[in-house]
């Protein structure tokens, strides 16, 4: 039989052991602290997702900005290399070549006073060759890397797969 | 003493609290308010632009890589009608810069904006660059007078807009523009070739035309397609000798009273044309002036898109064929007396004389038309008809350029033939063709009995590759025996006669021609056609040439016409292709 002074400290420890592992209360200002730290983590992890998130597309479309604009100095380009060839042809066609080499003394003569004279090792004019033949391949396709193409989503699994294929192995 | 509820911390933090709430509901009222929906929708409508994709058209250069035809770059001045603030400012540069018309770009500039519908309106098209360096520096002077365009009475150029494009240009105007053909390129939208090889050629020259969808957002992942230029041409013609062959055919057009000319220069080893000039032509950068040059249905090339009875200088493939069948040899015998008569029908020779006895190599001569109806008949029809089939006569050559006409050869058993084209067709008469027919059958007799596709593609640059053309045989009429022994017989007769068409130092065979041209179903004596064909040198054959003068006036005849400008010809053509006198080139070549 026991007595009930002996019930309550019996029955003490037990409740104190539910009710906490600590002795004491946390000081309200220490859970303030920690609510707000939980809250700050979480605050800094989304800003910080946000910040690499707005830093990865301002960096896209400054590039689709700069491809566009590459684009159009590209065409330019191409355009006056078009108008420079002309340029050159109209200054070097056959009238205004005659006209300068008269301009500068030179007279036409006839072809029955024209002496051949053999140069040794002179083979004569080649017929234009502007380009090379079929089957050397000079053109480099445009390709924009998988870097570019993928979100943040892609890019994070990717490297955990790679990370778990790495510990783990490949599959045969 | 009593502690407060809410401490100034948590004052702040629910005014932060609140305002980031705020914020939020901001953010999602922006996303989803009717007026969002309103600008998804301009976004959908104007975030992307139709772009259309032009090739850059094809260059055309000579066999040397000189240019004959290429692209220059000019704009196109507009104005955007929101921003125009003073269009008599606008009207008055145009003019004085461009030359515009004053009243016709005040009206255009002072159109009202309207969204949607009247937002951009072209001015002037065309315009050089130089002009447009003019007109930049002036709007940025009017800019500094007046920013913005705000004051009313000062002048702005505000809403004046230029955007560049490419323009066709040939930079030797009117050099070889008979084979050239020229592009229209004014019709920006619709320009096609026409003929030459801007014609014959012009899938490959453009290229490819294609409508993109462009997005505007920079966010948009797109390869925006880049259209590769159309293929470039090189083409057989030889820039020099084309210049020296149509300043040599102009004077002699001019010298003879003729009404028109053409020579045809070719590489009978190859079929490779290296000139081909033909009267009249065209400055190719003024297109538009076409049907002042061409008028009354002119042809654009008669070197390939007329027909015409050619005369003795058939007389060559009537006697190659002869030689080849075994009816007649160089010194066979032949009696003239000055008539034969075939179906008949009287021929008669050019002078009505009779020659007597004659040889073979005498009989081509003196171009006699009794003596090579008598082989024609030694032959029979249907020899001589398959011997003219061969050479393709009343065939295509199939030139590679746009326009190449044919006259249907009337062969036995047709209902427009008689026993008597047998006789007038071997010298030449009853039978038209064009210059380059002629050409391609004389290149067999040229190229030891092998007949080459005449052509004027070198070579096409596609992809940045360069695709070289085969020659072509396209028959051997004649064996190669037959063409030397005939080349041998017309050098012959051309040094016996003393030609004018002899060059000093070159051994040269051809023929010359003269051809009555039928008006009103009657033969003319007064009018003909002056040919003559040859080539040389006779043991090493490089280049053939075809002289035609239409209705010369200082002479009737192909021998006082047409011969010497075959010799002029050959004279310029040695040089500008390094050919040596015979006996320095067989001394060479240690012969």
């Amino acid at each position: 039989m026991t007595t009930r002074n002996e019930n309550r400290a019996s029955r003490k420890p037990t409740k104190m052991k539910l009710m906490s592992p600590q002795a004491f209360r946390q000081a309200p200002w220490r859970v303030q602290i920690q609510y707000v730290g939980v809250f700050m983590l979480a605050l800094v992890s989304i800003l910080v997702i946000a910040g690499i998130y707005l830093s990865i597309s301002g960096q896209a479309a400054a590039a689709g900005l700069a491809s566009y604009a590459n684009d159009q100095k590209r065409q330019d380009l191409e355009r006056q290399i078009a108008d420079r060839k002309a340029r050159l042809a109209l200054m070097t066609s056959a009238n205004v070549m005659e006209a300068r080499a008269k301009e500068l003394g030179f007279e036409r003569i006839d072809p029955a006073n024209a002496v051949y004279i053999e140069m040794p090792g002179y083979t004569g004019k080649f017929a234009a060759v502007l380009a090379p033949p079929p089957g050397i391949s000079t053109t480099v396709e445009p390709v924009i890397k998988s870097t570019y193409r993928q979100s943040l989503w892609d890019w994070l699994f990717r490297g955990i797969n790679q990370l778990s294929a790495s510990v783990g192995g490949s599959n045969p | 003493m009593k502690k407060r509820a809410f401490s100034n911390g948590h004052w702040v933090a629910l005014f932060l609290t609140i305002f980031m709430v705020l914020i939020f509901v901001q953010m999602i009222r922006i996303q989803t308010s009717g007026h969002a929906q309103k600008l998804e929708t301009w976004a959908e409508k104007y975030g992307y632009e139709v772009r259309t994709i032009q090739s850059e058209r094809g260059y055309i250069y000579d066999r040397w890589g000189h240019l004959l035809a290429g692209n220059k770059e000019v704009y196109e001045v507009g104005v955007e009608l929101r921003y125009v603030r003073n269009p008599t400012a606008i009207a008055t540069a145009l003019a004085s810069i461009t030359g515009a018309d004053f009243n016709t770009v005040l009206g255009l500039a002072s159109t009202p904006y309207v969204e949607g519908q009247s937002v951009y309106i072209t001015l002037a098209d065309f315009v050089d660059a130089s002009q447009i360096d003019a007109i930049s520096k002036l709007k940025q002077e009017y800019e500094t007078s007046n920013r913005f365009g705000e004051d009313p009475k000062l002048p702005t150029l505000r809403g004046l807009v230029w955007s560049p494009h490419l323009q066709r240009v040939y930079p030797e105007n009117s050099l070889a523009s008979n084979v050239i053909g020229f592009f229209p390129y004014r019709d920006r939208e619709n320009a096609r070739g026409f003929f030459g090889v801007e014609e014959k050629y012009n899938d490959l020259l453009a290229g490819t035309k294609q409508k993109v969808m462009v997005a505007l957002d920079p966010y948009v992942e797109q390869e925006i397609p880049s259209a590769p230029p159309g293929a470039s041409l090189v083409l057989t013609i030889d820039r020099e000798i084309q210049a020296a062959t149509e300043e040599i055919l102009d004077n002699a057009v001019k010298k003879n009273e003729a009404v028109s000319g053409t020579i045809i220069v070719e590489n009978p080893r190859n079929g490779e044309i290296l000139a081909m000039a033909s009267t009249p032509r065209m400055n190719l950068n003024e297109y538009w002036t076409y049907s002042d040059v061409f008028t009354s249905g002119t042809t654009y090339n008669k070197a390939i898109g007329q027909v015409y009875e050619p005369g003795s200088v058939f007389k060559v493939i009537t006697m190659a064929s002869a030689l080849d069948l075994g009816v007649v040899k160089p010194d066979t015998q032949f009696v003239d007396t000055g008539t034969i008569n075939v179906g008949g029908i009287n021929i008669f020779n050019w002078d009505r004389g009779a020659w007597g006895e004659q040889t073979m190599v005498g009989c081509m001569q003196h171009s006699l038309n009794v003596c090579l109806s008598w082989v024609a008949t030694q032959m029979g029809a249907t020899d001589f008809y398959k011997y003219l089939e061969k050479f393709n006569i009343g065939h295509r050559t199939n030139i590679d350029l746009t326009g190449e006409e044919v006259f249907p050869l009337s062969t036995p058993g047709d209902p427009t033939w008689y026993p008597v084209n047998l006789g007038t067709n071997s010298f030449g008469q009853g039978v038209a063709v064009t210059p380059i027919q002629m050409v391609q059958a004389a290149s067999a007799i040229a190229n030891d009995g092998k007949m080459m596709a005449p052509h004027v593609l070198k070579a096409y640059i596609q992809n940045g590759q360069q695709y070289n053309t085969n020659p072509t045989v396209v028959g051997v009429p004649i064996t190669s025996d037959t063409a030397h022994t005939l080349t041998e017989m017309l050098a012959t007769s051309l040094e016996d006669e003393a030609s004018t068409a002899l060059v000093e130092g070159y051994r040269v065979a051809g023929k010359t021609g003269t051809a009555e041209i039928a008006i009103n179903g009657q033969y003319s004596s007064n009018a003909t056609n002056a040919s003559f064909v040859g080539w040389g040198p006779v043991d090493d054959p490089q280049f053939l040439v075809y002289v035609w003068l239409e209705k010369p006036k200082s002479s009737i005849w192909g021998s006082v016409v047409a011969a010497p400008v075959f010799s002029e010809e050959v004279k310029q053509l040695v040089v500008l292709m390094n050919i040596p006198p015979d006996a320095l080139r067989k001394s060479i070549s240690g012969q």
